[in-house]
């Protein structure tokens, strides 16, 4: 459903990361690993179009897909309410949802009984999963995360992991950029593996759990 | 290492040379003007200058049609030199205005179109450059340079017709600047004007050379970093 | 398009004016560039009404580099931008949204300036009225147009504003020339040559201007970081 053919990304004169080539299916979990600086988040910027390859080529396999993107940054504006956060998105995506739908989907992310709170007030926690709400709404084809746990307690990861997994069972193509291996690696099918500027590593989880003798602990060493 | 190429040397040396000869064709050839005397002479200096600025400005905005267009990173060096070119020479032309305009006029500024709109783009791509000074993530500065590059030429016509409208709702104090030139006067600018010409291509293309291989170093430093 | 336009000018007026402290900034900025000029009087003498057309122009024009500095600066406070970049719909939206916002938001300082004017600087309405509020809307026109172009280019830059105004002013002088050529003679200062001259510039800088922002905003307004 995605497709990058011999990626390759500068910053300046430094090469971030060069001759990435991957696929990443509908229905599956991609993992994409690697040490701070190796080029995840950019890799991943330019799976979601945010930004151009310094060279090669990244496209979507199918006309028009819906990109979901989760991140760090959780999008949202203080001032508004979630609610009213969450009607400019379906505008500004235009999206067809009726606003009860929209409640549907706070109540989802357990956000329901803070709709007309001002979205200021929240924690990093109950921002991301307004965040989370924006990403759901849309029912995203591809689904591309960047640590979007980071901060988050329990409950919200279990809700994050959850909406993971039914975005595969949908049929979504999903990345997920981690360093929280020993969590997310279970989820993953296959791993993607940046490291010293390369692809080091392109295959199924199975596969990369054996390399790395067993222990997810182990597998970026 | 490839050796350098010693064409904008040549250049320069030749557009100065044959500047220095414009010197001759400038105070014996061409006659003094009758009311202003040798003050006029400032002209063949300064209409070269304003010239070639405004023609750096337009490979300002070529580079930068061709940076959008292609993303070649030597598109936007070439805008840097050009930038920094036209900023000089405008910035001269300026000075040799205000003396013109001191003589001519009595003051040292006029609301002169041309004047008028040598001042604007000194100030439009002076900003330019300090855009270019600035430490954006590169790729980004490159684009935003670009795009600042485009909408400034595109705004000299309408600097231009807007200075020349400002004027004539004015009471017109002053005649038009050079009405009526002898053509002893116009082979003469035309000599400076070519002169000046080789002189400019040199500099420019040296400035752009600098950039280029201050790139390259840039570029082998950080490779070597990385290994 | 027009949804998400619609969408970012509603979102962006609604967070300008009602929620946080909005406008407040540019408007007293402006009001205090009258009360400065104001002092340029002396006692029992006003402002020539061409001063006072200048006068009202720099105002907007300072009033209006912090609009579009604040309007670009909304999304930021949590990347929203990366948000909007992942539209289905073209990213000249977001230009054309922010241009809208931003020029509602500029008349209606300027409905303040106007009285200002009258107040500080001693001035009074003579000339005809529809070429003024004609010449009025085309300059608001081109100003938004590229204020809304450049306004994204200080992203995430130390001293926006200063930048911003640095690059923005030299650029917007014709449609300072006509509005201080048309303002002054609706001041009682009348031309023979009539508005008309001014107003040919007003258009022909919004039509070149609203295609550049059409065409280029997209390169300035990016995912990277």
């Amino acid at each position: 459903m995605l497709e990058l053919h011999r990626v390759a990304r500068l910053y300046g004169h430094k090469v971030v990361f060069r001759d990435v080539s991957c696929t990443c299916a509908a229905g599956s979990i991609t993992l994409l690993a690697g040490n701070n600086g190796a080029g995840k988040s950019a890799l991943l910027r330019i799976m979601a179009g945010l930004s151009r390859p310094s060279s090669g080529t990244a496209h979507f396999t199918m006309p028009a897909p819906r990109v979901g993107y989760l991140a760090h940054a959780t999008f949202v504006y203080p001032a508004l309410t979630a609610l009213e956060n969450l009607t400019f998105w379906r505008e500004a995506y235009g999206l067809d949802i009726a606003p009860a739908d929209l409640l549907a989907g706070l109540e989802r992310v357990g956000l329901a009984a803070h709709a007309h709170e001002h979205a200021g007030v929240f924690s990093r926690g109950m921002a991301q999963r307004l965040n989370l709400a924006r990403v759901l709404m849309l029912e995203p084809d591809i689904l591309l995360l960047d640590e979007p746990g980071a901060g988050l307690d329990a409950d919200s990861l279990a809700l994050l992991h959850q909406e993971i997994l039914s975005a595969r069972k949908r049929g979504a193509c999903v990345t997920l950029v981690s360093h929280d291996l020993v969590n997310d690696v279970p989820l993953a099918d296959r791993v993607l593996l940046l490291k010293a500027g390369k692809l080091a590593f392109n295959g199924p989880v199975t596969h990369f759990r054996e390399l790395a003798g067993g222990t997810e602990q182990a597998c970026c060493a | 290492m490839r050796s350098l190429s010693i064409v904008p040397a040549m250049l320069v040396l030749s557009g100065s040379l044959t500047f220095a000869c414009c010197q001759w064709l400038i105070y014996s050839y061409a006659p003094t003007e009758a009311t202003m005397g040798l003050t006029q002479k400032i002209f063949y200096i300064h209409l070269p200058l304003a010239w070639w600025a405004l023609f750096s400005f337009f490979l300002v905005f070529v580079g930068s049609v061709s940076y959008l267009l292609k993303r070649a990173p030597g598109a936007d060096r070439l805008c840097a030199a050009a930038a920094e070119t036209g900023v000089l020479l405008s910035g001269l032309a300026l000075v040799t205005g205000t003396l013109w305009a001191r003589k001519a006029w009595g003051v040292w500024w006029t609301w002169d179109p041309r004047l008028t709109t040598t001042l604007i783009m000194w100030f439009i791509y002076a900003g330019y450059l300090v855009l270019r000074g600035l430490n954006p993530p590169p790729q980004r500065k490159s684009l935003v340079c670009a795009v600042v590059g485009i909408a400034a030429f595109l705004d000299v016509p309408l600097v231009f017709v807007s200075a020349r409208i400002w004027r004539s709702i004015h009471p017109a104090v002053f005649a038009a600047k050079d009405g009526g030139l002898e053509p002893e006067m116009k082979l003469t600018a035309l000599g400076c004007v070519v002169s000046f010409g080789l002189f400019w291509a040199g500099l420019l293309w040296l400035r752009k050379r600098q950039l280029d291989l201050r790139d390259r170093l840039d570029t082998l430093a950080s490779a070597a970093q990385q290994q | 398009m027009l949804r998400l336009t619609l969408a970012v000018a509603r979102k962006d007026l609604s967070l300008t004016l009602w929620r946080g402290n909005g406008l407040m900034q540019a408007l007293l900025l402006g009001l205090l560039i009258f009360f400065v000029f104001s002092l340029s009087q002396e006692v029992g003498e006003n402002l020539s009404p061409q001063s006072a057309a200048a006068v009202f122009w720099l105002s907007s024009t300072f009033c209006q580099v912090l609009i579009f500095n604040q309007l670009y600066a909304l999304e930021e406070v949590n990347n929203s931008r990366l948000g909007l970049l992942l539209s289905p719909a073209p990213i000249p939206a977001v230009w054309l949204g922010k241009a809208i916002a931003g020029f509602i938001l500029l008349l209606f300082a300027q409905l303040l300036f106007l009285p200002a004017a009258v107040v500080f600087l001693g001035q009074s309405l003579h000339g005809p009225l529809p070429p003024a509020v004609a010449i009025l809307l085309l300059a608001d026109t081109g100003m938004c147009a590229l204020g809304s172009l450049l306004g994204a280019l200080a992203q995430g830059q130390a001293a926006r504003e200063s930048l911003l105004s640095i690059v923005l002013f030299p650029l917007l002088t014709p449609l300072l020339l006509a509005g201080i050529g048309v303002g002054a003679q609706i001041f009682g200062n009348p031309s023979p040559n009539g508005p008309g001259a001014w107003m040919g510039i007003a258009c022909a800088f919004d039509a070149i201007f609203l295609a550049t922002g059409l065409l280029l905003f997209s390169f300035i307004y990016a995912g990277e970081e």
